[in-house]
């Protein structure tokens, strides 16, 4: 069989849209949201394989599934996200429960469980989480013993306690990490294993139709061939391998709640009437509260997908890029929701609406497969050691690319990301030369301003080419508009907070550093941003109309 | 038993809005579905062909190349076989042209014992393509149906009517336009199917290929020029009066008096 092509991937997603509007209406969501009820009905549904099988897109071809590619994943979640991120938060588990199997199992553990998870409509739970080890793993509690028989080891017998499991009340199967003799190991336990219990459905801010409970492992006894590998040790490099890949899933979600939160916002300004108009035509209104955030997602989305057709290309990890997508796409999308409360004004603060369970929902995004803080170093870190092994030359690199593309596409904007680069680039320099990494705070801020300007870059690239993917849903002019305004706001960052860090940080001054921002061109280069700002809160009105 | 369905590719009306000033449709944003009726007229050609073991149902559409979309669907829903006639030289084609085209592609296909399609496409509510196919092939054809059975060469239709239905026979081969249910919701295919509707047959026909007369097809083989296209006035509401039947006759006589309808 083939891979997915594009025209399958959108028959899937009008499925799967097509089953939410019948199945998952705003009423029903509101109503579990507000019981604090895990729909376990619908999942099993979705995993039907006669209904929908979503599930199948995380198997491969060889056990039954359909291997999706990770850009058919990303819809996938995205499309989920925009229907109701607890329902996406228990899919999504499932994906994550069958990644250390799908990285670090043998071919006969694949074969057997990948098997059964196609067919039986099991819900999974990926448990690391415990309480003394969230972001941080090294205080893992949890511990696997061996039993032997006869001197030859024929399982393992797990105690300890898990903490913040999505479908950890209701999963078929588990897998769990937990630390055995030789390091921190992934083990598949089922349900009915005895001494495996679930705690309580916790009562969350948000995403309360997603099941989120603690575990119990007492004695649990597990054979020795669900040991994931059959090697001791290897959990968090089986961990780790996926990470790009699983936050750009959750860079996903917060793109689809972004998406869903902006698009009620920008439909009920077209009919909401005051002061003599619609707020649709508000300047003070659009330009504060939807255009920088569908400038923030548009670029979010450029980002995901360049990394996610780098991943479908055979490039391994991408850790940095992975954070960069998950932190930059659900701050947008956490924003996003934010501000469309207030642009529905007391209706959007009425539950009667739907930002304002998305706003508690998406909030999640920024916590969960890495804190966005954890994001920031871990984004630092990555290109800190980029910017060492280059000489400095990484951002330089980004930046005479987006000069050569200012060449041949003048209009998007391009030259001010190059500014923008060039002066992250001087950023790092004097941060490396005055040894100012050792403040965490600048480590983290560093993170964030990377990320701001590698998704501009990509927004530029998008923006400048000739068949820019349609999943953006905006014509080109709009595209390029958005670039534009992206870049602009980069460039102007990481001037001025690359400086206010620097400056505030260095025991020795600055010295030249402020002289080699560019700074008098990015301010030239805003020239022309309110007039975007107009065409595109002019193009958000004709593409997503009030119906 | 043979069956061909013909869909077309439409924008989802329901999202379609009008441009008050030019009177052209508004489709920035708009996304194509397969126009309702004729998914309705599939699911039924495919409850056919559950009941008729060794039945066969072939898809065939007139559209772009992007139309690869409904044919894909059809085929994951359970259709056999897309066909999509598919050339510049199609482009601007009425109701007319269009049926002239989808004619010959039905020819080409050979022996048929049904066609299906649906009552009227919502881009254009004219269902005159359907009725017009028919003519071409010079076939019977039963419009607005609700239904169809075949048993034996005898197809029975039930068919709807003002205020009722009525059951209508044909010997077969014979052409149905299928009218659907107002609460009608279509099937839509789960992942597997869509996946497996990679690997069916699927072709693509030119004008050349169906051995087309470009001079019938395209805007120049169009009978039909548009005026001009403007959303209707609304209706205003109409007057309710209550009574006893006299009472209200002498009313309605008295109104009808009043409009000049009646000399009085
Ligand atoms: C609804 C929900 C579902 C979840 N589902 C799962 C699941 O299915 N499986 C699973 O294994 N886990 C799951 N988790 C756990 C989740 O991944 C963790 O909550 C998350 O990794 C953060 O860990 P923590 O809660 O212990 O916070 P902490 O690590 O204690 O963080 C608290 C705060 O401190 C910051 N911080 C942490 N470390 C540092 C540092 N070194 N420097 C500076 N600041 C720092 C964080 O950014 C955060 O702001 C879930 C959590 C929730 C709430």
């Amino acid at each position: 069989m083939p891979n997915l092509d594009a025209v399958s991937r959108e028959l899937m997603l009008d499925s799967l849209r097509e089953y939410a509007k019948r199945r998952l209406p705003f009423d029903y969501l509101r109503e579990n949201d507000e019981k604090n009820r895990f729909p376990e009905e619908i999942l099993r549904e979705m995993y039907d394989i006669d209904v929908m099988g979503i599930h199948l897109l995380l198997i491969p071809k060889e056990y039954g599934g359909l291997g999706g590619s990770t850009f058919d994943i990303y819809r996938v979640c995205e499309a989920l996200a925009r229907i109701d991120l607890g329902v996406a938060t228990s899919v999504f588990a499932t994906f994550l429960g069958t990644d250390p199997l799908k990285v670090g199992g043998t071919e006969e553990q694949k074969k057997k469980w990948m098997s059964r998870i196609a067919n039986e409509k099991l819900l999974v739970a990926y448990a690391a989480t415990e309480a003394d080890a969230g972001s941080d793993l090294v205080n893992l509690r949890t511990r696997a013993e061996h039993i032997t028989k006869n001197g030859k080891l024929v399982g393992y017998k797990i105690n300890g306690n898990k903490q913040w499991i999505s479908n950890g009340g209701v999963a078929d199967i588990l897998t769990v990490l937990a630390l055995a003799p030789g390091g921190p190991s992934w083990f598949i336990v089922e349900k009915t294993a005895e001494g495996f219990s679930a705690n309580k459905h916790e009562d969350k801010h948000g995403i309360r139709l997603s099941n989120t409970a603690g575990l119990s492992f007492d004695d649990v006894i597990v054979p020795a061939d669900q040991l994931i590998g059959e090697a001791e040790g290897q959990g968090l490099s089986q961990a780790q391998a996926v990470f790009g890949y699983t936050r750009l899933m959750v860079a996903a979600f917060g793109l689809g709640a972004g998406w869903e939160a902006l698009e009620t916002a920008i439909r009920y300004s077209q009919q909401r009437i005051q002061a003599g108009g619609q707020l649709s035509e508000k300047q003070g209104y659009t330009h504060k509260l939807l255009v920088p955030h569908a400038v923030r997602l548009t670029a979010a989305r450029a980002y995901i997908e360049e990394v996610a057709n780098k991943l479908d290309g055979g490039d391994h990890g991408l850790q940095t890029e992975g954070a960069i997508g998950k932190y930059y796409a659900t701050e947008a999308g956490n924003k996003a929701a934010e501000d469309s409360i207030q642009a529905l004004g007391g209706y959007g603060y009425t539950r009667d609406f739907s930002p304002e369970k998305i706003k508690r929902d998406v909030k999640i995004t920024c916590i969960y497969e890495g804190t966005n803080e954890i994001m920031e170093m871990t984004i630092c870190r990555g290109r800190w050691q980029e910017h060492l092994k280059s000489r400095g030359g990484y951002y330089a690199a980004i930046a005479s690319e987006m000069d050569a593309l200012h060449a041949s596409s003048p209009d998007v904007g391009a030259d001010a990301c190059a500014c923008g680069l060039r002066a992250l680039g001087r950023v790092l320099e004097e941060c490396r030369v005055q040894k100012l990494t050792r403040h965490q705070h600048v480590m983290f801020s560093l993170g964030s301003l990377i990320a701001e300007a590698e998704v501009a870059a990509a927004m530029c690239r998008v923006a400048a080419s000739k068949n820019p993917s349609p999943t953006h849903r905006l014509d080109r002019d709009a595209l390029k508009a958005i670039a534009r305004v992206s870049a602009r706001e980069s460039a102007f960052n990481l001037a001025s907070k690359g400086l206010k860090l620097v400056t505030g940080s260095a025991p020795a001054g600055v010295g030249a550093l402020a002289e080699g921002m560019e700074l008098p061109q990015i301010e030239a280069k805003q020239h022309g941003n309110t007039a975007d700002m107009d065409l595109i809160a002019a193009k958000l009105n004709e593409y997503f109309k009030a119906k | 038993m043979r069956i061909a369905v013909c869909i077309k590719q439409v924008p989802d009306s329901t999202r379609v809005k009008v441009d008050p000033q030019t009177g052209t449709l508004i489709r920035a944003g708009v996304p194509s579905i397969l126009n309702p009726y004729d998914h309705y007229a599939l699911e039924q050609a495919l409850k056919l062909k559950k009941h008729h073991a060794g039945a066969e149902l072939i898809v065939l559409s007139m559209g772009p190349p992007q139309a690869v979309s409904i044919m894909r669907l059809a085929l994951a829903l359970g259709a056999d076989k897309g066909i999509l006639l598919s050339d510049r030289a199609f482009a601007g084609s009425d109701t007319w042209a269009t049926s002239y085209a989808l004619a010959l592609g039905l020819r080409k296909i050979g022996h048929i014992d049904l066609v299906l399609c649906g009552q009227m496409a919502i881009d254009g509510d004219t269902a005159q393509t359907g009725p017009a196919i028919a003519q071409q092939l010079r076939i019977p054809q039963i419009t607005f149906c609700d239904s169809v059975s075949v048993s034996g060469r005898k197809l029975t239709a039930k068919q709807h009517i003002d205020g009722g239905h009525q059951v209508v026979e044909a010997a077969l081969p014979v052409l149905c336009t299928m009218t659907m249910p107002h609460d009608y919701q279509p099937a839509y295919p789960a992942f597997l199917k869509i996946m497996q509707a990679q690997d069916k047959p699927f072709e693509t026909w030119t004008a050349q290929d169906i051995g087309a007369d470009t001079s019938c097809l395209g805007l120049e083989g169009s009978p039909t020029r548009v005026d001009r296209i403007f959303a209707p006035p609304a209706r205003e509401k109409g007057e309710v009066f209550e009574g006893g039947a006299a009472e209200l006759a002498q009313k309605l006589l008295e109104i009808l008096r009043q409009e000049n309808v009646l000399k009085p």
